[in-house]
């Protein structure tokens, strides 16, 4: 019978793991599902006219549709015909499936329209993201993903491209369909009279494209929309468009514009609008009559007139068309209705008037109240919509060359023909382009899909250990733009970010605050409801309105005025103007929307954003801006407002609300909060302010921060257990922990993430004491008997693909084989395959593989790269096409335990090298137990850095290794409410805590023992700090860098030494340095340095003329030499004669650089000549 | 070139089965026709450094 293991593949709980790659592969998912059939439906159809006949027709795409990864004829038809994952890693293939669509063409024949008629074109195979819906693993369990070859707790997100796994980096955006008061000193340089202040606002179509509208503030007091047609920013009077967007007044917009402004509340609180909107409205009004554009006809026309040769489709059309195309597809394209647009250009004019009349502030660009993220599956959405809609537009032209051509043979309404041409178009390129897209990140687009970065969205996810893997999918970019940027307020650390973005986890240097890592709470809001079903966002809009209505919102009808602040709030919904709520009224709204959020029936999603700008003395310009679209971030706290009946309450609340919100921390202080604003939101626990990585430090909340910041980075660092599936991976890169251990003191969130699954270090017996000396300045001391029984033993495994199909020419592709070539026995590690043996080892320079060209009967050797030994791990053969061997991936393993020089680090930033391996029975052993430690650091490590957790640590380690306990160390504990709080307990401090646990059991309460020296055999005169702490091995190695030659390699011209570690190249020793060997006066080995070791020559100068060129060696006649017996033959001496003087009389040898004899050259091609004077 | 090299062992990475092929044959298993195959160790005596 068997009994269940422990550590078991079912115990596994890895609901938390998958919730933090959710934001990858909802969005995905989302492509999938609904995203690419919305998207068609925004492609607009191509329209092909006949050039002589009244004849049209119309090609729109409809049904798109990603099949499950299918393996395809090049590789095998095994029994199942499903492409996995593991196949393509093995294999260097791509993880795809099948993309089809139906293109279909309808005919007007002179007003008769024709029937549609649909084709299906195959648009080549689409890279599948692992785990989204179309992944083949997608619903499996931990142990059937195990018997696919994969991680139990395979979590996806990425995808697989030739072999190698990439992901998208999220990027963050500006919030959409939010009008941001911006200021920038680049406004101001447009053109003549712009300022530098403007609202922006980034509109989002339902199938996730962009447009962003600038409305520009001029100095004479008027505004400009600005907005980009065709990589060309074009600005509007704003007049002409709130004239031509509907039927409208002067005096009705002259009555909107000054609406908001009402002269009973003069400069109280929250008053936005100034009487100088009257003068403003005037001069917008003005600049329309000075345009002599009276009516909304003139209006159209007039944008019509001027924007018919940029359009290029509707170049026949009216104006009037022209003009309605421009307002649809370029101006607030996140609302569809007229009347919205006209009414939200209103509102962004006041706030833009608000923002130069000093009554509300800019918003920052920079903060995560304005933000929100660009998610893979939206970022492959519009790109792959641009390209579709090039495809289209490049097979129109491709029927009207046709028809050009043929001229009346061609049947313009045969739909066969007209599909023959399109499939001329190569649509299968549509998938490749999106595939290489993922492989380079780099975006091919001519109009730049309103976003600010070409490049760098695809990112190589790393296996080097979990907690790196890990945080590749929980990073968020601020933007390649911002990387290059000379000022370093991108990179500030905002409050607005609190509970979104983990403070301690950024990388410190280049990318430092530009890189940041979601919390681990931190979501980000999809396209799916709780229940993982789609959400109908008209629904969702309606029930929100229904319930506004029903709380006292005014609803904004056509030819209603908006009143402003302070007496009515207006109320946004996704960028659409709803209404206006009395600013009385408005926190009952409020609280009774929060309430319905956190309700379990489904009226309201639960990740409804309710930005509640309240009134101010000159703040944020106030209103209620309520958000339900994707990719925002959001995050759970509870709600403490609403009485809990036995519920939770947790509410999901986004940054821009959360700046408006009053959430509390349990810690007692209450976040210095007063009385007239009682919290309203809890913080579920402290800890949700930190990464996931960040809160795997333990007792994080007692350490210096940058000590947690710089543990933030070695833990992804680390040479970990990185996979469970080693030996099925092809990784270029794997490195490897042979003896892993879990950590004896851990935070809750090791075991919530399943760290145990890949641990990443060894618990350590770390003595703190100055110790020979060998731990100075970070060095650390290993025990070298614990070395010898496999601590920090490690491997490093690399894969060497050798793919005869895509070496040399096509010719020799074809008759290339391995094989082993019989005549040269010279290579006893290559099999008669011509494939290593398994096993064996190989040597630096040393033939691993051999090829055969049959045709030119030629052998070709594959000789070991670099200069250590490895073993040949293992040897995989695969066919891509065709049946003969051509590709085998073999795979080296390094052994790499540890030696000096390598570098280690606890849990707490302090990293350190090994300095020596010190013999165990010279180690210092403890008076009560004769332990020896395993690892010795010096005590200077502590003062400065106040690592005090590490100390922590230790002594809960020792704690927690005597009881037999896993010790909790989850930061914030002080901060906590704990439910059964027992009086008095609490004021124990945790040291007091963990000095009892060893107190029990006989050791001292401070973790001290008394040592004896392992030389001397004495007492040591203080007691020492010994325990376990966690000790990571990092990645760094000494065989990876040291950089050592004497001569070697050189550069032939200078015949100086190269540069370069792989050359064997040497580094520089230059000027400076120089400089401090002279002044210390070691000319010996100043001269030792830079010319024996270097560019060390001996040259012919002829003393007579002085030249160091001229000289050439002369043939010595043959003459008969006598030979004495006994004596070595007499080598014949080589003569030198100078060519200019003719004679060999004066020659002379010296020594000095060959650099000065090259430079002699270079001057005489300059027709200088240098003369040397030689004396003795 | 010798006509008649000796052949070699594989194990499929479906199956597991052992497959012996001879350099031309067709890359794939016999048993279940999956076409990525793992050499199998070899039987030489490999020495390790013992430091």
């Amino acid at each position: 019978m068997a009994t269940k293991r422990p550590g078991s593949v079912e115990d596994l709980n890895l609901d938390a793991l998958q919730e933090l790659f959710k934001p990858h592969i909802e969005s995905f998912d989302h492509m999938i599902d609904a995203g690419l059939e919305t998207m068609f439906d925004h492609i607009k159809p191509v329209v092909v006219t006949h050039p002589s006949k009244p004849q049209k027709l119309t090609i729109m795409l409809k049904n798109p549709k990603i099949h499950l990864p299918q393996k395809t004829d090049g590789i095998a038809r095994t029994t199942h015909g499903w492409l996995y994952p593991f196949e393509c890693r093995q294999a260097k293939i791509s993880y795809t499936g099948r993309f089809t669509a139906n293109v279909c063409f309808q005919y007007n024949d002179g007003g008769k329209i024709g029937p549609q008629i649909r084709e299906n074109i195959n648009f080549g195979h689409f890279p599948i993201m692992l785990q989204s819906k179309l992944c083949n693993l997608k619903g499996k369990g931990p142990r059937e993903l195990v018997s696919y070859k994969e991680e139990a707790t395979e979590m996806g997100g990425y995808f697989i491209l030739n072999g190698l796994e990439r992901f998208i980096r999220p990027i963050i955006m500006p919030k959409r369909n939010y009008p941001m008061s911006t200021v920038r000193s680049s406004f101001s340089d447009r053109r003549e009279g712009y300022t530098d202040k403007a609202v922006v606002i980034r509109c989002v179509r339902a199938d996730q494209t962009s447009l962003t509208v600038k409305l520009y503030y001029l100095s004479n007091g008027s505004a400009r929309l600005g907005f980009w047609v065709q990589g060309r920013e074009y600005m509007l009077p704003v007049g002409i468009l709130l004239k031509a967007l509907i039927d409208t007044t002067d005096r009705e917009i002259y009555a909107n514009l000054t609406s908001y402004y009402n002269e009973k509340y003069e400069k109280g609180k929250g008053v936005v609008g100034t009487p100088r909107i009257g003068d403003r409205a005037q001069i917008i009004l003005d600049e329309l009559h000075d345009l002599s554009l009276f009516t909304r006809l003139q209006c159209l026309q007039y944008i019509g007139e001027h924007f018919q040769p940029i359009m290029r489709e509707l170049r026949n059309e009216s104006h009037y068309i022209v003009a309605d195309a421009v307002l649809n597809d370029y101006i607030l394209v996140h609302l569809k209705n007229n009347f919205d647009k006209f009414n939200l250009l209103i509102f962004m004019l006041q706030k833009l008037f608000s923002l130069i009349d000093h009554t509300s502030v800019p918003d920052n660009p920079d903060s995560l109240q304005n933000q929100e993220i660009l998610l893979p599956g939206h970022l492959i959405t519009i790109y792959l919509k641009e390209k579709l809609e090039e495809w289209l537009a490049k097979g129109k032209y491709m029927v009207l060359d046709e028809i050009n051509k043929k001229g009346e043979k061609f049947d313009f309404t045969d739909s066969f023909q007209v599909r023959k041409i399109l499939e001329k178009n190569h649509a299968p390129g549509i998938s490749l382009t999106i595939e290489n897209m993922l492989k380079t990140g780099r975006l091919a687009t001519q109009t730049g899909l309103d976003l600010n970065q070409r490049a760098g969205f695809t990112i190589m996810a790393e296996r080097l250990n979990f907690l790196r893997f890990l945080s590749h999918f929980r990073a968020v970019h601020r933007g390649a733009a911002f990387a290059g940027a000379r000022n370093t307020t991108v990179r500030k650390l905002l409050p607005e970010s609190w509970g979104f973005l983990c403070p301690v986890h950024t990388p410190d240097g280049e990318p430092c605050g530009l890189l940041n890592h979601m919390t681990h709470t931190c979501r980000i809001t999809s396209f799916y409801d709780s229940q993982g079903n789609l959400k109908v966002d008209y629904k969702i809009k309606t029930s929100i309105l229904n319930i506004l209505i029903e709380t006292g919102m005014t609803q904004s009808l056509p030819k209603i005025l908006l009143p402003g602040p302070p007496e009515v709030l207006t109320v946004l919904l996704d960028g659409c103007i709803v209404g206006f709520i009395p600013s009385t009224e408005v926190e009952k709204v409020v609280a009774h929307l929060r309430e319905l959020k956190v309700s379990s029936s489904a009226v309201i999603p639960n990740d409804l954003e309710v930005g509640y700008v309240p009134l101010s003395m000159g703040g944020q310009y106030p209103g209620l801006y309520l958000f339900t679209s994707a990719s925002r971030f959001v995050r759970p706290v509870r709600n403490i407002s609403i009485p809990s009946n036995g519920n939770e309450n947790i509410e999901l609340i986004g940054p821009f609300e959360q700046v408006y919100m009053e959430i509390q921390c349990p810690d007692g202080g209450n976040g210095g909060r007063k009385s007239p604003f009682p919290a309203t939101h809890e913080e579920i626990h402290p800890t949700g302010m930190l990464s996931v990585v960040a809160n795997l430090t333990p007792w994080s909340d007692h350490n210096q921060s940058p000590r947690n910041m710089y543990q933030c980075q070695m833990a992804k660092q680390t040479m970990a257990f990185s996979s469970q599936t080693i030996k099925l991976r092809a990784d270029q890169k794997l490195y490897h922990l042979q003896t892993p251990q879990s950590p004896i003191v851990r935070t809750s969130a090791y075991t919530k993430y399943n760290v145990d699954e890949f641990p990443t270090g060894t618990n350590a017996i770390v003595a703190v004491l100055a110790y020979t000396g060998y731990d100075m300045e970070d060095a650390m001391i290993l025990n070298k008997s614990s070395v010898e029984r496999g601590m920090f033993h490690g491997q490093i495994y690399q894969t060497e693909t050798v793919d005869l199909a895509e070496r040399g020419s096509r010719s020799e592709q074809a008759s290339r084989t391995f094989r082993k070539s019989n005549q040269d026995k010279s290579c006893p590690a290559i099999d008669s395959d011509g494939l290593p043996h398994v096993g064996q080892r190989i040597r630096p320079g040393e033939p691993y593989c051999s090829t055969y060209n049959a045709i030119t009967n030629k052998t070709y050797l594959f000789n070991k790269k670099g200069t250590e030994d490895a073993y040949i791990d293992s040897v995989a053969v695969d066919v891509k096409n065709g049946k003969h061997l051509k590709k085998a991936n073999i795979r080296f393993r390094y052994p790499r335990n540890p030696i000096i020089g390598d570098k280690f680090s606890s849990r707490h930033g302090q990293k350190g090298v090994c300095s020596q391996l010190w013999p165990d029975i010279d180690m210092p052993f403890s008076g009560n137990t004769g332990m020896r430690p395993d690892l010795i650091i010096n005590p200077h490590a502590f003062p400065s850095r106040m690592t005090i957790a590490m100390l922590l640590e230790s002594v809960a380690a020792k704690g927690g290794s005597l009881h037999g306990k896993y010790k909790d160390a989850t930061p914030f504990r002080s901060s906590v409410k704990t439910d059964g709080e027992k009086s008095g307990s609490k004021s124990a401090s945790l040291v007091d805590e963990l000095g009892v646990m060893l107190k029990e059991k006989g050791f001292n309460y401070h973790g001290c023992e008394v040592l004896y020296s392992g030389v001397y055999g004495t007492e040591l005169t203080c007691e020492i700090f010994i325990g376990p702490v966690y000790y990571q091995r990092l990645r760094h190695m000494v065989s990876d860098k040291y950089q050592v030659r004497s001569t070697g390699p050189i550069d032939p011209v200078t015949r100086q030494p190269v540069k370069g570690r792989k050359r064997g190249g040497g580094v520089r020793f230059g000027e400076m340095e120089r400089d401090s060997l002279l002044a210390h006066g070691a000319a010996y080995l100043l001269h030792d340095r830079l010319h024996t070791c270097s560019d060390y020559h001996i040259a012919d100068v002829c003393s007579i003329c002085g030249s160091l060129l001229t000289t050439t060696f002369i043939q010595p006649q043959k003459l008969p030499v006598r030979q004495i017996v006994g004596l070595p033959p007499r080598k014949p001496p080589s003569k030198v004669a100078c060519h200019a003087c003719q004679t060999g009389k004066g020659m002379e040898t010296v020594a000095m650089p060959y650099i000065f004899r090259y430079l002699a050259a270079e001057l005489a091609s300059m027709n200088i000549k240098m003369t040397l004077k030689l004396s003795n | 070139m010798d006509p008649l090299p000796e052949p070699v062992s594989y194990l499929c990475g479906d199956c597991g089965v052992e497959n012996t092929l001879k350099p031309g044959d067709v890359i794939q298993c016999r048993e279940c026709g999956y076409r990525i195959l793992y050499k199998k160790r070899t039987r030489r005596i490999v020495q390790y450094e013992a430091r």
